[in-house]
């Protein structure tokens, strides 16, 4: 194949709605809309089958069921995600996206056969809680296979995957967003599609932060999630918010997995070179408060020379020790006793080093920042509906699903309901959205997307990361923009490339509204999420969500009043 | 590195090739078998190697992440 020549085969798909992001968030919304009995399609560039997030597992279900205790109601769920979110999401969100529908989710993946139950000898869930839940909302569950049996089920009901495309932007004409242009990273065919309503789902923004052991992908989250929903919606014109409180957790030294809340859930402490539990230093509920409490902890242990720092399991008992390494920690992360056993470390003798994560953008529960959304899951533009993590709404693998679903539903509605803007746009633009996106594989000079990549880390980490001021701000804008520049003549030699570049433009776009939040708010906030050195302290003023849009290639920001129950 | 594939035990079914959320794994036109083209973009996820029909997949972690 002359790549080259970009002489590519061009597909023009007409759908009712467009779901851009395979993971489990696209995968419910594709599976809600086709239910209204529209045409779907669901466009990844992965495989879908495990694509995103929870592509090879997850260990933790977060549930509200109304079992009794005062904890297990809306009531309380809602007074804790309020706090923990400092009144910085729509608290009409979690009632309409998740609180209503979480227990119909949990019943139809148990239909599905999704093991929920691991006290099988009682046939009951197992509950852990965690980041100062009021009670146990977490439900221990094997999600190894969850991502693959929704993705047959969406097959079954007739959702057209679209896999390997990579979506590059959203097609926006004075009606509203009408759908999306993407290539095939396999074959290098050219796609538009066309469709009433469009949502975005593509997750969270990991890989614009320096790795701990110098490897990008060894991420948290998934490393393949590059704010793609973000960078395209804000491209349209829709409002993101909050997007300076860049998240970071705990994580086994040089293997960025998931194990926190699995091992603080289960009661493991984290102790700091002295053999001590410090956390209660930092917030007074110790190893059970919110997660960002725990790199704040660590981050000034390690400052003050008490470091490394440890989980310690060494108390737990037998059970829970088993429960631990059989059913979560090679459940979330499916390599992670291979990372044990190729270290030589064991679990249950052994003090586990932990680091501070590379910085991400949400995914968990309780981030505040990303697209903003109605209850209804409508962003700021006709005819784009946003769902799961790159939402402001409920987060989590449970929150994400609930949230693709009320998108996927509401869109549909839309859709019913005579939604949709004219499918029309001309053909000059796209072919200028396709020229745009095949030149780089002709451009012969020119640098490479992993060079501009690694650049973009590098200035993030030295000027928007733990520790920030106005003046390491503005360098990182001016930086910034000149990577901007870099782009327009960046050279990738295949499809590959070609795709990890369009990631890259995404990652800028996202980059620059981080800095942008960062250098305006003038105050800090959770932790080392947003920590401004010139401004320590939280500042009333400050109180706010503060919101950005693009308009006429200017940025508008807007403080908005937080929210109350 | 990263993800080693026993070539002998492999049956060339592709499944790796499939669900490696990365496009890190591409099948070898000539022999049918997977060929690992980006080691250094690996997850660590175990995704090619849960659904491996061999069992023929084995992950190892380059000493900077030990």
């Amino acid at each position: 194949m002359n790549l080259k020549n970009n002489n590519f085969n061009e597909n023009v798909v007409n759908v009712d709605v467009l779901v851009i992001g395979g993971g489990s968030a696209g995968t419910m919304a594709a599976l809600a809309a086709r239910r209204q009995g529209l045409d779907v399609a669901l466009v990844d560039k992965a495989g879908i089958d495990r694509s995103g997030c929870g592509a090879a597992g997850n260990d933790h279900f977060l549930a509200v069921l109304d079992t009794g205790p005062d904890w297990d109601t809306n009531e309380a769920f809602m007074t804790w995600y309020h706090r923990l979110t400092q009144g910085l999401v729509d608290m009409n969100i979690p009632p309409k996206v998740y609180l209503s529908r979480i227990k119909n989710l949990l019943k139809y993946l148990e239909e599905l056969g999704v093991p929920m139950r691991e006290d099988t000898e009682n046939d009951a869930y197992i509950r852990t809680g965690s980041f100062g839940q009021p009670g146990e909302y977490f439900i221990n569950f094997d999600g190894r296979n969850l991502k693959p049996t929704i993705s047959k089920e969406a097959k079954k009901i007739g959702v057209k995957f679209f896999r390997r495309i990579n979506i590059v932007d959203l097609l926006v004409n004075e009606t509203g967003v009408i759908g999306a242009v993407g290539f095939d990273i396999r074959k290098g065919d050219f796609y538009v599609f066309l469709a009433k309503a469009t949502i975005v789902a593509t997750g969270n923004v990991t890989r614009f932060y320096n790795n701990q052991a110098s490897m990008p992908y060894n991420s948290w989250h998934s490393p393949y999630n590059n704010g793609g929903a973000q960078a395209m919606a804000f491209r349209a014109g829709a409002e993101i918010k909050n997007m300076e409180f860049v998240n970071y957790t705990l994580t086994p030294v040089n293997f960025s997995a998931s194990a926190l809340n699995a091992i603080v859930g289960m009661g493991g402490y984290i102790v700091n070179g002295l053999g001590e539990r410090f956390l209660f230093k930092y917030h007074e509920k110790g190893e059970k408060g919110p997660r960002w409490i725990m790199p704040w902890g660590v981050y000034w242990e390690l400052k003050e020379g008490r470091g490394p720092c440890y989980f310690d399991l060494r108390h737990l008992s037998e059970e829970d020790l088993n429960h631990l390494i059989n059913n979560l920690l090679p459940v979330d992360k499916n390599t992670f006793l291979d990372y044990c056993e190729q270290k030589g470390v064991d679990v249950r003798n052994d003090l586990m080093e932990v680091q501070i994560s590379e910085g991400q953008l949400p995914a968990f529960l309780g981030s505040v920042s990303g697209i903003n959304i109605t209850p209804e899951c409508e962003t700021t533009i006709p005819g784009l509906f946003a769902g799961g993590a790159c939402t402001v709404a409920v987060g989590s693998l449970s929150g994400s699903m609930c949230v693709g679903d009320t998108a996927g539903e509401e869109a549909a509605k839309y859709v019913l309901s005579g939604g949709g803007g004219r499918l029309e746009i001309s053909p000059e633009t796209v072919q200028g959205m396709k020229q745009s996106i095949f030149k780089h594989l002709a451009n012969m000079d020119g640098l490479k997307p992993c060079e501009l990549e690694e650049k973009l880390r590098q200035v993030m980490t030295l000027y928007v990361g733990i520790g920030r001021s106005k003046m390491g701000l503005e360098a990182a804008q001016a930086e910034l923009n000149k990577l901007g520049n870099l782009l327009i003549t960046a050279k990738t030699e295949n499809l590959h490339e070609l795709m990890r570049l369009f990631e890259f433009r995404d990652l800028l776009e996202v980059s620059k509204a981080v800095v942008r939040g960062a250098l305006e708010r003038e105050e800090s906030r959770f932790g080392i999420s947003h920590y401004r050195g010139d401004f320590p302290e939280s500042r009333k003023e400050w109180h706010c969500s503060l919101h950005q849009k693009l308009e006429k290639g200017q940025i508008i920001l807007k403080r908005v009043e937080p929210y109350n129950l | 590195m990263a993800i080693l594939i026993d070539e002998k035990l492999c049956n060339g079914c592709g499944l790796c090739d499939v669900n490696c959320p990365g496009d890190l794994i591409f099948m070898d036109e000539g022999t049918q078998k997977p060929k690992v083209l980006y080691p250094e973009e690996c997850w660590y996820c175990g995704a090619c190697r849960m659904d491996c029909p061999k069992d023929c997949i084995k992950i190892v972690f380059p000493l900077t992440s030990l």
